[in-house]
């Protein structure tokens, strides 16, 4: 440290750990001049990282299951393919958000091996939201919209 | 050579295949159906499509979901690993249609292969022996009694459709040939689709013995030796051994050597497997499996060869690099097969297996998907793990054997682990001394 003499200023330092607290961040790092003040929460960040090789013991394609929880029915894919949301390129999709649908609309195609099968609501009501991405793959079980 | 396969199967093929790959640098695409979501192939592959529900028929046999998979990641290649659609000649059409190579031999050889009359007569005009028996399919019972008369008794009748020891019947006598005749017939409808029958002598004391083949696109094919896998129940392997322990070395170059001669003039790319039975010093061609085996892996621990290593190669193309005589066979191999089945009852035994420990230590290796908490479906056939041993000897190996298998721990299911216990203890298996009805007559005995 360049000059010898620090004050510490108590009240700064409970200052910065309310804020800590309340914002619900790990560090914080305050500087004035050339005097700087860090201060960390006791929970640390683990040092030591996991090789990629252990990876098995994590579940992966974790897409699907880190999908917050939608009320509604689910509409999942019967088949594996690539998701096409519009009828044709260009043209607006089949259903959006907030839609009413009725059993047996067309909600969106999936496409295997050049055949277009559209995916019929199962039944009526209106589309919480769409989960499928436009010209998209999916497999089969996963999940394309939720119908309320 | 490709930068991405996908494996079009499962279980413990699917992670051999996926371990091939990932050692030639080469990404790797898990197909699965939603039992299967949790498979260890499934966790380690860099990439996985979910295919379809559980049923076969929907997943693993479903030709537009598997192309489609394929399609949507991008894979240059599929391996299809053994069963399923290995040996289905239209999937490899289709699979080479669409775009993709597909990791075995051509359509027309899995055709010609694939039905076992085209099979025996090719083989018999490219001069294979051939068990005596009927020239082609059998028409009629009058034809069957006739053919009978001049083999002699006893005869079996085989499905054309059939293989992998599926659709066979036994007449002993005149008597009872009627009979066999037609019950071999309805089954083969039923079983294949098909109920076209041909007729071979039945050999009393046979081996099974079959000859380890790969051919490349360049002329080349080379023989890695031969495996003996007599000890069967119900047609279906259960332990098996190389180098074979009722061969002596010159018959096992003469198999080998006119084996690689017919690959060679068949131009026959990828693995194949040239099955015989082995009677009082005379081989007799059976069938060819125009695919990787399960028990592929004795093989490997005594040549040190990677073999779907070498069929992914000869798919990509290139060249088998070495010559027949590169080829060295060291020590011995054997392989337990081991089910999850009831030991004595073969009841089927799907379930969560609550602990595992495979044995371990020089010249083991366990080739299994299994792991603690992993739940064994039901829908699916029951081989969960393959203990594969090897010794400097065949001595060694029995030992070595019979120690791996004290040490191997399977629990929460029931396995056919006892019953290996067993048999590695008899006398006749110590001695090397059994044919292919030795385990049903040990097993009957009980």
């Amino acid at each position: 440290m360049p000059n010898g003499k620090f004050d510490l200023d108590s009240n700064l330092v409970r200052k910065l750990a309310k804020l800590l607290t309340e914002t619900g961040l790990s560090e914080i790092e305050y500087a004035e001049g050339d005097k700087r003040i860090r201060c960390a929460t006791a929970t640390t960040v683990a040092t030591h990282t996991v090789p990629v090789h252990a990876a098995p013991a994590a579940a992966p394609a974790a897409d699907a299951k880190a999908a917050p929880v939608i009320e509604g029915t689910p509409v999942t894919a019967p088949m594996v393919g690539t998701v096409y949301l519009s009828p044709e390129p260009g043209k607006p999709p089949f259903v959006k958000k907030g839609d009413k649908v009725k059993e047996g609309d067309t909600l969106l195609i999936i496409e295997a091996m050049k055949v277009m099968n559209p995916i019929k609501a199962p039944a009526s009501g209106t589309v919480v939201e769409v989960l499928a991405g436009d010209s998209k793959p999916v497999e089969f079980g996963e999940t394309l919209l939720v119908i309320s | 050579m490709f930068e991405k396969v996908l494996i079009a199967n499962r279980g413990e093929i699917a992670l051999r295949i996926h371990r091939a790959c990932r050692e030639m640098g080469i990404h790797t695409v898990a197909v699965h159906s939603t039992a299967d979501a949790d498979a260890m192939h499934v966790r380690l592959a860099d990439e996985s499509v979910c295919i379809g529900p559980p049923a076969s028929k929907d997943s693993y046999l479903n030709i537009p979901a598997i192309l489609t998979a394929a399609a949507i990641t991008g894979a240059d290649a599929i391996h299809p690993g053994i069963g399923f659609m290995s040996e289905n000649a239209r999937f490899a059409e289709m699979v080479e249609e669409h775009g993709f190579v597909f990791i075995g031999p051509t359509p027309e050889h899995i055709r010609m292969m694939g039905d076992k009359v085209t099979a025996k007569d090719t083989v018999k005009k490219l001069g294979l022996p051939t068990v005596p028996g009927s020239d082609g399919a059998v028409a009629t019972v009058e034809e069957a009694a006739e053919i009978a008369g001049k083999i002699g008794y006893p005869v079996l009748i085989k499905a054309a459709a059939g293989g992998g020891g599926k659709g066979m019947k036994v007449a002993n006598d005149a008597k009872g040939l009627r009979e066999a005749y037609t019950m071999a017939r309805n089954e083969a409808r039923s079983a294949f689709g098909n109920d076209e029958v041909y007729m071979e002598k039945y050999l009393l004391h046979p081996r099974h013995i079959e000859v380890q083949l790969l051919g490349d696109t360049h002329g080349h094919a080379v023989h890695f030796g031969e495996r003996d896998c007599s000890i069967q129940r119900q047609h279906q392997k259960v332990v098996e051994e190389a180098p074979s322990p009722g061969l002596n070395a010159s018959e096992r170059n003469k198999i080998g050597t006119l084996a690689a001669d017919i690959i060679r003039k068949l131009g026959y790319r990828g693995v194949g497997t040239i099955e015989f039975l082995y009677d009082q010093g005379k081989f007799y061609f059976i069938e060819m499996n125009t695919r990787l085996q399960i028990e592929h892996t004795i093989t490997e621990m005594i040549t040190g060869i990677d073999l779907v290593r070498e069929q992914i190669r000869v798919a990509a193309g290139l060249p088998v690099t070495y010559e027949q005589s590169a080829i060295t066979f060291n020590g011995h191999a054997i392989e337990c097969r081991i089910n999850a089945e009831n030991p004595e009852t073969f009841r089927p035994s799907p379930g969560v297996v609550q602990s595992f420990h495979p044995p371990g230590g020089l010249g083991v290796r366990v080739d299994s998907a299994l792991y603690d908490g992993y739940r064994v479906p039901p829908n699916y056939d029951s081989l969960i793990a393959k203990l594969i041993v090897h010794g400097a000897n065949r001595n060694e190996c029995l030992l070595r054997l019979r120690r791996c298998l004290e040490e191997f721990v399977i629990d929460g299911i029931e396995t056919t682990l006892p019953l290996h216990r067993r048999i590695i203890a008899q006398p006749d298996f110590i001695n090397g001394d059994y044919d292919i009805r030795w385990l049903e007559r040990f097993l009957s005995n009980q």
